[in-house]
This record gives C-alpha cells, sequence and structure tokens, in this order.
C-alpha cells in the first residue's frame, strides 16, 4: 500500500514534468541564492578565521612595560595550559649587536630570544636556533649583510668602561633567514644564553664561556624584564591576558582583531538568517499556496483512489511524497548551481587568497543541514493540501461528467 | 441455511437540500440477495444515483435508518449505518477496496497511469501481486494492444472497457456501475453491456447497476428496482424497494 502510494505519487509527479520542472526550479531559485551566501559566510570567516589561526602574531601577548620575573615565574607560566610558548627577554637596551659579514657594512640588529618550539619561526618554517652560535636572521638583516642560510657572521658587542671603548665578537652561523612576512625590521633570533652573555658583558661582567673579559657576575639569582609569550590558540588568548592581569601585568593582544573576526562572523550570521527567514517565508507560503492548487487540480483523481479504497493516510501521503520529489529534485539542482557558483566566486577572488582558501566554501554537513531543512520545509508546506487531500470524499470524482 | 444477503436495508432516508426544494429518498425495505444482478431504472433525477451512492459505501444516509447492512459473502456483516454515523471513513475506504467495484459512467481512469496500471490499481492498493488477470481481462475485453498506453489514447468506448476490467480485476463480490454505457453509441454500449454481464455473470458477481436505458435492461434480464416517485410540500420523495 504505502509503495503503491509512492508509485502513484511518481506517475503523476512524472506525468505532468513541466508543472513538476517548475516547483524544482522554484524550490532551487530560494534555496540556491542561500546556499551561496552561506557559503560565502562560512568561507569568509573560516578564512579569516584560519589566517588568524596561522599567523603566530594574533596569539603573541606583549607585556607594555618591563617587570621582574625570576626562573620560578616561568617555570609557572610554562606549566600553564593556555601557553604554547615563553621565553624570557634581556634588557632591551643591552639586547643589540653589530653583524659584519666577512665584507661589507656592519648592521646593528635587534637580539630576539628564541628556542625550540618558536611559533613564529614554525610558521616560516624555520627552524629555531638550538646551539650557542647559531643564528637565524631577519630577511632585512640578512639582504644587507649579503648573507644567506649557512654562511659565517661575526658579531660584536661594545661596551664603555671607565671612559673606554671595550668591543667583543663572537662568530656565529647563519643556520636561516626568516621571510618578512615574519618580521620586517633587522634582527638576529639567537640563543637566550647569547642574550645574557651581551647583557653581561654591558654591565661590564665576564662571560668566560665565550672569553669575554670583565668583572665577576654577582651571586644571586637573575631577574628578566620582559618575555615572549604566545597563547596555544585563539581562544587561550583571552584567559591567558586575564591572568596576566590578575598578576598585576599590562599586556598587549590582537584581541582586536579576533573579536573583528568573531563579530563580522556574527553579523553576517545575522544578515545570513535575516535573508534565509524571509526566502524560507515566502516559499513557505507559495509551496503551501502550490500545494493546495494541486490537489484542487487532481481532485477528481484523488477522490477516485479515494472510492477505491485509499485510506486517509494515503490520501495524505500522496501530496507529501511528491513533496519529497520536489525537495529531493530541488535540492540537487541548488546544489548543482551553487557548485557552479561557487566555482566562479573562488575563481574571481584566486589572487586575494591563499591556498588552501576559499571565499565560498561549504562543507558536507552543511549540505545535508541544507537537505534536512529543505526536506522539512516542503513538507510543511505540502501538509496544507495533504490536510486538504484527507477531506476528499469518494463520491465527488465518481459521477463527475 | 439461506446465506445472508449483501444488503439489507430497513427505512434508510438520505436527504439532499439543494435550493429551494429539498429532495429525500427513502428505502423501505431492500435486501439484495448474493450473485443478484439489480438494475436502478428511472429518468433522471428520480433518485436512482443517490441510491447507488448509498450502496456503493461513496455516501452517508441520513441518521436514524432502521437497519443498513453489508455482508459480502465470507465476511462478518458490517453496520453501515453505524460506521457512517461515526465517521471511519477508512473502514468504509477499507470496504470500497476490497469488496467492490465500481463502474464509472465516464471511466473514471488515471491519467498518468497506463491502461494496464489503471487495471491493476485496485490490485496495486490491496498489496495483492498480479495474477494474471490483469492480461486475461484486458484479452477478453480486447484490450491487450492498448496495455502501455495512456488512457487518453483510448476511444471511449475502450476506456468504459478498461473500466469494467479494473472493476473486476480484484475479484470483489459486488460490482456497482452507474450508467456504464450512457456515454456510447447504442451499438457500442449493447456490446460493452453484454460483456461486462458476461464476465460478472461468470464471477458470480452481486451487481448494482443504475441506468435509463430500460430496453437494454430488458433485454439483459435484470432484476427492477421499482422507484415512486411523489411530490411533498417541501420537495420529491423517492421511494425504492419492495413494501410501503
Amino acid at each position: 500500500m504505502r509503495t503503491t502510494v509512492l508509485r502513484l505519487a511518481w506517475a503523476d509527479y512524472r506525468g505532468e514534468a513541466r508543472l513538476s520542472a517548475c516547483a524544482v526550479l522554484g524550490l532551487a531559485a530560494v534555496l540556491a541564492p542561500l546556499l551561496v551566501l552561506f557559503g560565502l559566510r562560512f568561507g569568509l570567516v573560516a578564512t579569516l578565521t584560519e589566517r588568524l589561526l596561522e599567523d603566530p602574531r594574533t596569539r603573541e601577548l606583549i607585556p607594555i612595560g618591563s617587570g621582574r620575573y625570576d626562573a620560578a615565574w616561568f617555570e609557572a607560566l610554562r606549566a600553564r595550559p593556555e601557553v604554547a610558548f615563553v621565553v624570557p627577554r634581556t634588557r632591551q637596551i643591552a639586547a643589540t649587536a653589530d653583524l659584519r659579514a666577512a665584507s661589507g657594512p656592519a648592521v646593528t640588529v635587534e637580539l630576539l630570544p628564541s628556542a625550540p618550539g618558536d611559533p613564529l619561526l614554525a610558521r616560516y618554517g624555520v627552524t629555531p636556533p638550538a646551539a650557542a652560535q647559531e643564528v637565524v636572521l631577519s630577511r632585512t638583516a640578512a639582504d644587507k649583510l649579503g648573507l644567506a642560510a649557512g654562511a659565517e657572521v661575526d658579531a660584536a658587542v661594545g661596551r664603555s668602561r671607565a671612559g673606554r671603548e671595550e668591543i667583543v665578537r663572537t662568530r656565529l652561523r647563519l643556520t636561516a633567514v626568516l621571510p618578512l612576512e615574519g618580521f620586517d625590521r633587522d634582527a638576529a633570533f639567537v640563543p637566550l644564553d647569547l642574550l645574557l652573555a651581551a647583557e653581561d658583558y654591558r654591565d661590564g661582567h665576564a662571560v668566560p664561556t665565550l672569553g669575554w673579559p670583565g668583572s665577576e657576575r654577582p651571586a644571586g639569582e637573575r631577574v628578566y624584564p620582559g618575555f615572549r609569550l604566545y597563547a596555544r590558540d585563539l581562544d587561550a588568548v583571552e584567559p591567558l591576558r586575564a591572568h596576566l592581569v590578575g598578576l598585576g601585568l599590562e599586556v598587549l593582544t590582537q584581541a582586536e582583531a579576533i573579536a573583528n573576526v568573531r563579530a563580522l562572523s556574527r553579523n553576517l550570521g545575522i544578515v545570513f538568517a535575516v535573508i534565509a527567514g524571509l526566502g524560507a517565508a515566502g516559499y513557505l507560503a507559495s509551496a503551501a499556496a502550490s500545494s493546495l492548487a494541486a490537489v484542487a487540480r487532481k481532485r477528481r483523481d484523488l477522490s477516485l483512489l479515494r472510492l477505491l479504497g485509499l485510506s486517509t493516510r494515503g490520501l495524505l501521503a500522496f501530496p507529501l511524497a511528491q513533496a519529497l520529489f520536489t525537495g529531493a529534485f530541488g535540492s540537487a539542482a541548488a546544489f548543482a548551481f551553487y557548485a557552479a557558483a561557487a566555482a566562479g566566486i573562488n575563481a574571481l577572488f584566486a589572487a586575494s587568497r591563499g591556498p588552501g582558501e576559499y571565499l565560498c566554501r561549504l562543507l558536507p554537513l552543511h549540505f545535508a543541514a541544507a537537505l534536512a531543512a529543505t526536506l522539512a520545509a516542503v513538507l510543511l508546506a505540502a501538509l496544507a493540501g495533504g490536510w486538504r487531500a484527507t477531506r476528499i470524499e469518494p463520491s465527488e470524482g465518481w459521477r463527475e461528467v | 441455511m439461506l446465506a445472508a444477503p449483501v444488503y439489507r436495508l430497513r427505512e434508510v432516508t438520505k436527504t439532499r437540500a439543494g435550493g429551494s426544494a429539498r429532495f429525500r429518498l427513502r428505502v423501505p425495505r431492500l435486501e439484495i440477495a448474493r450473485g443478484e444482478r439489480v438494475a436502478l431504472v428511472g429518468p433522471s433525477g428520480c433518485g436512482k444515483s443517490t441510491l447507488l451512492d448509498l450502496l456503493a459505501l461513496v455516501s452517508a444516509p441520513d441518521a436514524g435508518a432502521a437497519e443498513f447492512a453489508f455482508q459480502p459473502p465470507q465476511t462478518p456483516p458490517a453496520n453501515l449505518a453505524a460506521l457512517w454515523q461515526l465517521g471511519r471513513a477508512d473502514t468504509l475506504a477499507a470496504l470500497r477496496g476490497r469488496h467492490l467495484g465500481y463502474v464509472l459512467q465516464t471511466g473514471g481512469l488515471l491519467g498518468f497511469l497506463s491502461v494496464r496500471d489503471n487495471i491493476g490499481l485496485p490490485r496495486a492498493l490491496l498489496g495483492l501481486p498480479d495474477d494474471g488477470s490483469v492480461a486475461a481481462l484486458a484479452g477478453r475485453l480486447g484490450l491487450e494492444r492498448h496495455l502501455e498506453q495512456p488512457p487518453a489514447a483510448l476511444s471511449v468506448g475502450e476506456r468504459q472497457r478498461v473500466a469494467i476490467a479494473r472493476a473486476l480485476v480484484h475479484a470483489p463480490s459486488i460490482v456497482v456501475a452507474d450508467e456504464p454505457t450512457a456515454s456510447l453509441d447504442p451499438v457500442t454500449a449493447d456490446t460493452v453491456m453484454r460483456l461486462f454481464l458476461e464476465l460478472a455473470a461468470e464471477r458470480s458477481v452481486t451487481l448494482v447497476l443504475a441506468s435509463h436505458d430500460l430496453a437494454l435492461i430488458e433485454r439483459c434480464g435484470l432484476r427492477r428496482l421499482p422507484v415512486r416517485v411523489t411530490r411533498e410540500a417541501d420537495g420529491v420523495l423517492a421511494s425504492f424497494g419492495e413494501g410501503e
């Protein structure tokens, strides 16, 4: 009985192929733009979010001003789950060096502490300096020195003691160059030990490991004025910031950039909901009206089926089954239209997107949800006609001339 | 033991209010036995269609019928008056689908189904497999060539033969026919009617037929149900059946 109703509904649906095609196109005309719109929203937000996620600077927390942080403090911070990477900094004023290649002028660079796991270097596939004599240069510094990875570079640190200019040198091996996107000033990423050596030497102390002369460094725990800190992910930035603020620190984050993407996502979501709501309401009204019209048009046939013993449920199932056909074909057509539109949009913006980035994108889950929502909507609209169909009396078609 | 009649009616009335005049059908007493072939004959407007509707289980009698029993062979009797009163539309639909075959005045075929599927429709609705009766009936009625065609491709006479095949295909015990040959020319009408009666007789079907063609009924030897139409103050009263 149930399959009979399905077969009858399908035969009738095919019999009036033109009207059925109109219903399918009508549905696709509402659904396809919504899919494109949603695809744009999802693709855009996903791309911006991924860019944020990929850019380690959005996960960086920069302390403002200097503090006094000891090793225990860093241990505690490193133990926090929100922390991906932290390395202490020495005083800014002591963290410079003059680099010189075998020939050419000297270039003064910032010394930045790095260590294995440094997200900024990892982002660009650069292995952080591990050994004491290794250095990673920023692109600008490497260009000014005319050096490429593998070269040797001379680093000079100067101090003035008792009115006399003193200078020490050490040889470093350039292991890699960080691209311009990673860092746009003259900088050298070196292990913390070298920064500590430079600081000690500038303070007038000796650095025995490098053979730099000076007074003996007084005993006592070392304190650091700052640090380079990266959160594990975007969501960890805010709690980590709150934690540091709780400790009395002031920190800079990319909270605004993150909040901007979040706000964009939310606002586009609202815009989409409004448009989808209008489209769905209009479609429901028109589909309900055409379902009623269809049942009125098929009154004689339905009444005849009623006469021949079709149950109330069967009468209800007839227009509902046809609505499902429209829903399935309409969704398929809309998916096809969407695929074409998305390909066009993505081609149009191909220049401004990176590899693997799509301006217009939907996941399989989205298609499944769209299909489910569409089938629910067409069924809901067809209930109007279905209800009308169940009221059809067997006597109506019985004697119509 | 005498088999119970298929229909047993006592004081069944049906009122149709149409415009200013009221039409009332009254059946004081009517029994139709198994295998009987009954013709409701009379001019149009005499109430034969109204009675046929009642016997076809498509329209409700007025409340208050003394008895309106329906008992196809090998089934318990159904109280149609009560079923209508209670609005058991699905029970009535099931009874129609299982026990009744219908031949409508103008075929009443589904345009979106082939002739084959139209004939097989009652079996399909009952969930019965095709046991060859579609082909057999089509053969008897000369429809083999048309089985895969849509009804629209057939002549009126052929369509009526399709309707006859459909009315018999699920081996119903009762066939109700409403002016089955009214839309055919006299020669075709005669042929179709004879075929119909022949097939019905072979299957021992109880036949209830409405027709205005007295001569045809006479020739075919059906039992005529007398009707008496009287004018009442507020309309027309038509009385069918035996007794008063």
